[in-house]
């Protein structure tokens, strides 16, 4: 049971991984990659979970409450903030591409493949 | 006079307060406003670290607490900087190179409001705090600042290629960064703490500890990402093939390799007491760096785009630093900052001059080019002197630090890698001075008219400014790294020393180390011999290389199928990578 | 596609025992032995006088993180505006067009449930900033929430309507604007001697909606950065959807 948190997180960043390492759509990758992150989110806030603990707000309860960790969930707040970020960042270039050409498969999509020696 | 601690949070709270000035004016400012300002920001930066990298290396590290949170006994509750001289010296370093940038691409960015500026303000503020802070969370948050305007940066010109490009650099990096917060979350679980130092005084505490040494590889193998070491390297050359001229001299010149600077941080300080992230480091990286100098050079001397050949040569010089690493030595230590330098310098100024000839030229093709660089002299002899200094030349800042991690590599594990970062220096370095006599002195044989066309689709002319300007900032960033480079090599010692919180003073033989002539030499001469073998490929004869040819071909087909530009093979190498960290600590 | 799955097949078989291993060794779930956290709990509410440990966190303890974030979000957004308006063209994005493609014909109940729910929306984020100090919530939760109540007047009212009301200048104004406030009230402490970000003002009394100091003014800063920075996103987003009228062509 103890183990469960972790190897949920660990099963999230792989299937992600492999979402990505076989994707044949740009939008379905951007996707696999959110899968990855939620693995963090699933880390951190396993983390910080404490049996029976309230939520660090002591408006109704008063201080010395045992509580979940704060700090974990500040740095899943961040976490969540990069998400929207690389989401935001990756749809504009996706829809660049999508201009561009009327295929958004990786495979098909290469930078300067060609090398062509000296 | 304001005392010099007061000045620790500036050198990365500045750029960012005047990027978001810059940000709500953008509507209202005049052209040139945003440069100068950018400009102004980035040299006080410089001025600022370089004061405290002064102060460092006089009475020590400078820790500062933000919000004033200093430590309470067994917990610290705030963030903090620990600004040692190498630190310091490095946020100095990428101060100047900010504002040579700058001078380098005036006028270029015309279009947008001040957006340009804004992201490279806000990257240059991230770099200072990424080299700066003492919080591992905190690093990972400016790890993340700093990626994410390299990101936009890169598709800046919104051809298809940059696009791509940008889009492999983001999707690998950003895997990076989540591996790097996973790293964290173990270290946290573990300890229950973020600052360097309660990390490593708990970590020399655990002893043998599977959660330590995952947190320790999740992490090394993000800044490995960044830095682009074997086999994460792969996004690197399609990023710096594509992203604009005076965005690769950042790229290049300082972003990758503050990747390195942090992983030394690990090393040397977080993870210090850990023996299994010690055998990690010693043995596994630098055969990684190794690896990695060679591949990297190879597939340099293999480009005829010339920013994909800086790209692969900077894969190749990230290489030799991670030996430098490796090699778990105060001299090694002193190498990778001066190298970190060095080569900044030396690779900033060759990513300007291709983006000379992109402004002026119209073409980053090195066939296409063949003598056309006939009336842009002063390019030309920059780039004779700069092709040399890569190739290892006995000259100035980089051979410093080339001379003290051969020397580190040479005590950690025998002449192997010492021999690697010869000829990866020769590689690289003979690959920038033959595409200089073909470009500048219309030698070689003549492009076959039919292969011409074939490299890239329509590359993108650069905006066109005066020769002089895009030419002053390339020049002093060589003036820069001719300087003597026993100094730099004594500053480079001297900060190895006070390198993490107890410094290295203890690891002893700092002052005794012996540099040798030889390997500079051997590595310049072989340099030359192979831009002068490609070169007179009409004169010798034909059977000569009919012979390198077909050993060669396999080779060089064969990497170039593993540098596939496909995110898919990447992310599937870096599976490969991590695997590879825990397949080494089982059986290690 | 074979030879990389093999690839990454190789490299996940050397992770799963190193894996299995760490679960294994990791703390039991739901015990956490840091000390971080719990200290966090303990002193936070009589130090800052605030009962939100998350936001106390957020914006003293850990002030820097969260300054590095709003700044990755104008990173981000300046990123974005400057990929989605490459090819328009600057002047083209300053101007709205004359309509929208038509994307679905709206429903008379769409509209109606949009325009009653845009104000509570834009109230519950605003409600939700202001007490980020009190109870769970605070500026990044409200800024998002009030851009989310601006997204509902294009829901309700379509393209033309949001363009009226969206201005990008003023909008990057309130991002680069909302950024610039929470990085100037860093450096206040500063002009006193103190540490960048020290929380020098007044703390007011615990589980009143202002107690926090400087934490409340850097918790504006972010409400403003994140509203301004996400309907940014969205004006750039949605200008895809614009019709191709007869002015544009030129």
């Amino acid at each position: 049971m103890s183990v469960l948190p972790w190897l949920v997180a660990a099963w999230l960043f792989a299937i992600g991984v492999y979402g990505i390492v076989t994707s044949r759509n740009f939008i379905h990758l951007i996707g696999c990659l959110s899968v990855c992150q939620s693995s963090t989110y699933v880390l951190l806030l396993s983390i910080g979970y404490r049996w029976g603990g309230v939520v660090p707000v002591f408006y109704d309860q008063p201080v010395g409450t045992p509580a979940v960790d704060p700090v974990v969930q500040a740095l899943v707040l961040t976490d969540i903030v990069v998400g929207a970020t690389i989401a935001a960042l990756l749809l504009a270039m996706v829809i660049q591409v999508g201009r561009k050409d009327d295929t958004l498969d990786p495979q098909r999509l290469r930078p300067l493949v060609r090398e062509g020696r000296r | 006079m304001i005392p010099p601690l007061d000045l620790v949070p500036l050198p990365a709270v500045l750029p960012l307060a005047v990027a978001a000035a810059m940000l709500t004016a953008a509507h209202f400012l005049p052209a040139r406003v945003p440069d100068a300002v950018a400009m102004l920001t980035a040299l006080a930066v410089a001025a600022i670290a370089a004061v405290l990298a002064a102060d460092s290396a006089q009475s020590g590290m400078l820790v500062y607490w933000f919000g004033g949170w200093t430590p309470r006994p067994g917990v610290v509750l705030g963030i903090g900087f620990g600004v040692d001289s190498a630190s310091a010296g490095i946020a100095a370093f990428i101060g100047l190179l900010f504002a040579a940038t700058i001078v380098f691409a005036w006028g270029y960015f015309d279009e947008v409001h001040a957006h340009f500026h804004v992201l490279m303000l806000l990257f240059l503020g991230a770099m200072e705090g990424f080299c700066l802070t003492r919080d591992l969370f905190n690093l990972f948050v400016w790890f993340e600042v700093m990626s994410v305007a390299a990101f936009a940066l890169t598709a800046y010109h919104l051809e298809r290629p940059s696009l791509v490009g940008a889009l492999n650099f983001t999707v690998t990096n950003s895997l990076a960064s989540f591996m790097m917060l996973a790293g964290i979350g173990l270290i946290y679980a573990r300890v229950g703490a973020l600052d360097f130092q309660a990390l490593s005084t708990a970590v020399a505490r655990q002893g043998a500890d599977p959660v330590t040494i995952g947190a320790f590889c999740l992490l090394a193998a993000a800044l490995m990402i960044k830095a682009a070491i074997v086999p994460f390297h792969f996004w690197l050359s399609d990023a710096h093939a594509v992203a604009p001229s005076p965005v690769c001299v950042i790229f290049s010149g300082a972003m990758v390799a503050v990747g390195l600077f942090a992983l030394a941080k690990l090393a040397f300080w977080v993870f210090a007491g850990s023996a299994e992230a010690r055998f990690l480091v010693r043995d596994c990286f630098m055969a990684l760096g190794g690896t990695t100098a060679i591949l990297g050079a190879l597939m340099a001397w293999g480009q005829r785009h010339l920013k994909r050949m800086l790209a692969f040569s900077t894969i190749a010089h990230l290489g030799i630093m991670l030996a430098g690493v490796a090699a778990l030595s105060s001299t090694g230590l002193a190498g990778l900052f001066v190298y970190i330098v060095g080569h900044g310098l030396v690779k900033g100024s060759l990513f300007m001059l291709a983006g000379v000839l992109l402004a002026t030229r119209a073409s980053i093709d090195e066939l296409e080019l063949r003598g056309l660089g006939r009336g842009l002299g002063p390019a030309g002899i920059a780039m004779t002197v700069a092709g040399l200094l890569l190739g290892g030349a006995p000259w100035g800042v980089l051979d410093a630090g080339m001379r003290l991690i051969g020397a580190a590599a040479r005590g950690g594990t025998g002449v192997a890698v010492e021999a690697a970062i010869v000829f990866a220096a020769a590689l690289t370095g003979g690959a920038v001075l033959r595409a200089t006599g073909r470009i500048f002195l219309g030698l070689g044989s003549k492009p076959d008219p039919a292969e011409v066309e074939v490299p890239t689709e329509a590359e993108q002319k650069e905006a066109d400014r005066p020769l002089w300007l895009m030419m002053t900032p390339c020049v002093a960033l060589l003036v820069l790294a001719l300087l003597p480079g026993h100094l730099a090599a004594k500053a480079g010692l001297a900060a190895a020393a006070g390198f993490g919180h107890e410094g290295l003073a203890s690891a002893a033989g700092i002052t005794a180390v012996k540099l040798s002539e030889a390997p500079p030499i051997a590595a310049t001469l072989l340099a030359i011999a192979i831009a002068a073998f490609d070169l007179a490929r009409d004169r010798l004869p034909p059977l000569l290389y009919r012979s390198t040819d077909r050993a060669a071909g396999p080779l060089f087909r064969g990497l170039g199928v593993l540098h596939s530009g496909l995110v898919g093979d990447y992310v599937a190498w870096i599976c490969l990578g991590l695997g590879g960290f825990a397949l080494a600590l089982a059986f290690g | 596609m074979r030879p990389r799955l093999v690839i990454a097949a190789l490299g996940g078989l050397g992770l799963l025992p190193a894996i299995w291993k760490i679960a294994l060794a990791m703390p039991a779930f739901g015990e956490p032995t840091g000390a971080y956290g719990p200290v966090v709990n303990r002193l936070g509410p009589p130090l800052r006088h605030v009962s939100n440990m998350v936001g106390a966190v957020n914006f003293d303890f850990r002030g820097l993180d969260t300054l590095g974030e709003e700044l990755m979000l104008v990173a981000a957004v300046t990123g974005t505006v400057l990929l989605l308006r490459g090819i328009r063209g600057e002047d083209l994005s300053a101007r709205p067009a004359t309509a929208g493609l038509p994307v679905v014909k709206r429903a008379e109940s769409t509209i109606l449930v949009s325009r009653l729910l845009g104000p509570l929306v834009l109230l519950f984020g605003f409600y939700m900033a202001m007490h980020g100090m009190t109870t769970p919530g605070g500026g990044f939760q409200g800024g998002v929430a009030l851009a989310s109540g601006l997204l509902l007047l294009y829901v309700g009212d379509g393209y033309r309507a949001w363009r009226t009301l969206m201005r990008s200048p003023l909008l990057a104004a309130v991002e680069g604007g909302g950024a610039l406030l929470f990085a100037l009230a860093g450096f206040l402490p500063m002009v006193d001697g103190k540490a960048y970000m020290e929380n020098v003002l007044p703390l007011g009394n615990i589980r009143d909606v202002f107690s926090g100091g400087l934490m409340l003014v850097e918790n504006g800063g972010v409400a403003l950065a994140v509203a301004g920075g996400f309907a940014m996103l969205f004006l750039e987003f949605l200008e895809e959807t614009r019709a191709i009228d007869g002015e544009d062509r030129g």
